[in-house]
């Protein structure tokens, strides 16, 4: 059964890297708002330490929704979705699947991302870069889990890319609450990590536990 | 159409009726009742805020009972009632955050604060839009319902984590702007006023989605009637 799930993520991971599109476009829109903040708030060495946490997850949450809002176009141009739901395979798995592919194409964003980052913003964190990116990895799971779900709800809707920032957002703010903290104790900005990163894990395990579930109920007739 | 009939019609006069009689009461009282020693008269607008605010989150309970329905029973009055219980929320929601900054500008000094209450009032005011905005943008309305209805269960669930963690926010830096509101140490004499005024905004908040329940059903029997003549005109064209 989870190999199915293993299947589906492959076939969109192999799919999106042979295709370079939605991987490409997500690490370049996520290099233009680096460029944007640099822009608009031309921070010093130390104010960018400060607003590292800040801006690495609003990033993260923005390109994450570009990402998203291709999880399900393969499979709605070419009525693909009827096909996997035809499949003799519980509907949580196939949400696995598609939340695992979905995972893994943020992750490779995000990694590619961080030491960009700190190369642009001239952050001296590297010393760091291994936590923040167990952290980074943390806060995806439970991003990538509620984004795929909100994305196969809102795949048929107008204005649909609008639509899922709207959703997201206010219910993934608890998630990026605890992710920017959680970096900040990192960065040795605070001292309170483990409340956070323990807030983190409520998220990703309620998200990742209920989200197959609520993909089922959503897909059956 | 049992929701169109002339009982209903009764329950929803004697509702609005019941509502306005409690509401002119609750007024009466609250423009009666002693003026704070330290808040002088703008503390009357609590009565209406922390009432408002009262039947927000009571608005989410009603909706997730509602989201509960439509995903067990396919009930069309549930997904309805889910559609008017996330307007009326909104509604009750923006209406805690206008006079809770008009108490705020005075007694505070600023209208708004990133306090961890209104920092999740706010969330919770996007939440019951998103509600309405996917509600409506999704034309099969089988899958519209279903959609809302596990976004609203989906809510329930993030609503608690939300709060917690925004309390958790704003008070690990700096100690919480105001606690409770002094509400716990209210004097006896503002208790009944409030109290009438909290049943007079359930009444309204009832009166409120009755109606709007009805005429979201209303409009969704006249669009099926208009799906129909469309298709019947089509068909008699073609012969």
């Amino acid at each position: 059964m989870l190999r199915a799930a293993y299947r589906i993520a492959w076939k969109d991971v192999v799919g999106d890297l042979r295709r370079r599109a939605t991987l490409s476009s997500m690490l370049f829109f996520s290099l233009s708002v680096l460029v944007i903040f640099q822009a608009g708030l031309e921070p010093n060495r130390s104010e960018a330490l400060k607003l590292m946490p800040g801006l690495l997850w609003i990033t993260l949450l923005f390109t994450s929704l570009v990402g998203l809002g291709r999880v399900f176009q393969a499979e709605e141009e070419d009525g693909a979705l009827e096909g996997l739901l035809l499949s003799p395979m519980p509907r949580g798995v196939i949400f696995l699947g598609k939340w695992l592919g979905n995972l893994v194409l943020t992750a490779l964003v995000a990694l590619l991302l961080l030491p960009l980052m700190l190369i642009l913003l001239n952050v001296d964190a590297w010393g760091a870069l291994h936590l923040i990116i167990g952290v980074v990895l943390l806060g995806i799971l439970g991003l990538t889990g509620l984004g795929v779900l909100l994305a196969a709800m809102t795949q048929a809707a107008r204005a649909r890319e609008t639509l899922l920032a709207l959703l997201l957002i206010p219910l993934v703010s608890p998630l990026l609450i605890a992710a920017v903290q959680a970096t900040n104790g990192v960065l040795g900005l605070t001292t309170e990590i483990a409340a956070w990163i323990r807030l983190m894990l409520v998220f990703d395990v309620v998200y990742l536990a209920m989200a197959p579930w609520a993909f089922g109920w959503f897909v059956e007739d | 159409m049992n929701f169109l009939t002339a009982r209903v019609d009764l329950i929803q006069r004697l509702l609005g009726l019941a509502a306005l009689g409690t509401l002119l009461i609750g007024l009466g009282l609250v423009f009666t009742a002693p003026v704070d020693f330290q808040q002088g008269d703008s503390v009357r607008i609590l009565y209406a805020h922390v009432s408002s605010a009262k039947m927000a989150l009571l608005c989410y309970v009603a909706l997730t009972i509602c989201a509960i329905g439509v995903l067990w029973k396919k009930s069309e009055g549930a997904d309805a009632a889910m559609e008017a219980l996330a307007v009326v929320g909104a509604c009750f929601t923006a209406v805690t955050l206008v006079t809770g900054a008009i108490w705020g500008k005075p007694m505070w000094g600023t209208w708004w604060a990133w306090d961890a209450r209104l920092t999740s009032m706010l969330v919770l005011l996007i939440i019951y839009v998103g509600l309405v905005a996917l509600r409506s943008s999704l034309d099969n309305p089988q899958k519209a319902a279903k959609a809302t209805a596990v976004l609203a269960i989906i809510g329930a669930v993030d609503l608690p984590i939300i709060h917690f963690s925004v309390v958790w926010w704003r008070t690990l830096h700096q100690p919480a702007m105001f606690k409770g509101n002094g509400m716990i140490t209210m004097a006896p004499e503002m208790r009944l006023p409030l109290a009438v005024m909290a049943i007079a905004f359930i009444l309204m908040g009832a009166y409120m989605t009755l109606i709007k329940t009805r005429a979201i059903r209303a409009q969704r029997r006249l669009d099926a009637l208009e799906d129909e003549a469309l298709a019947l005109e089509a068909e008699s064209d073609h012969a």
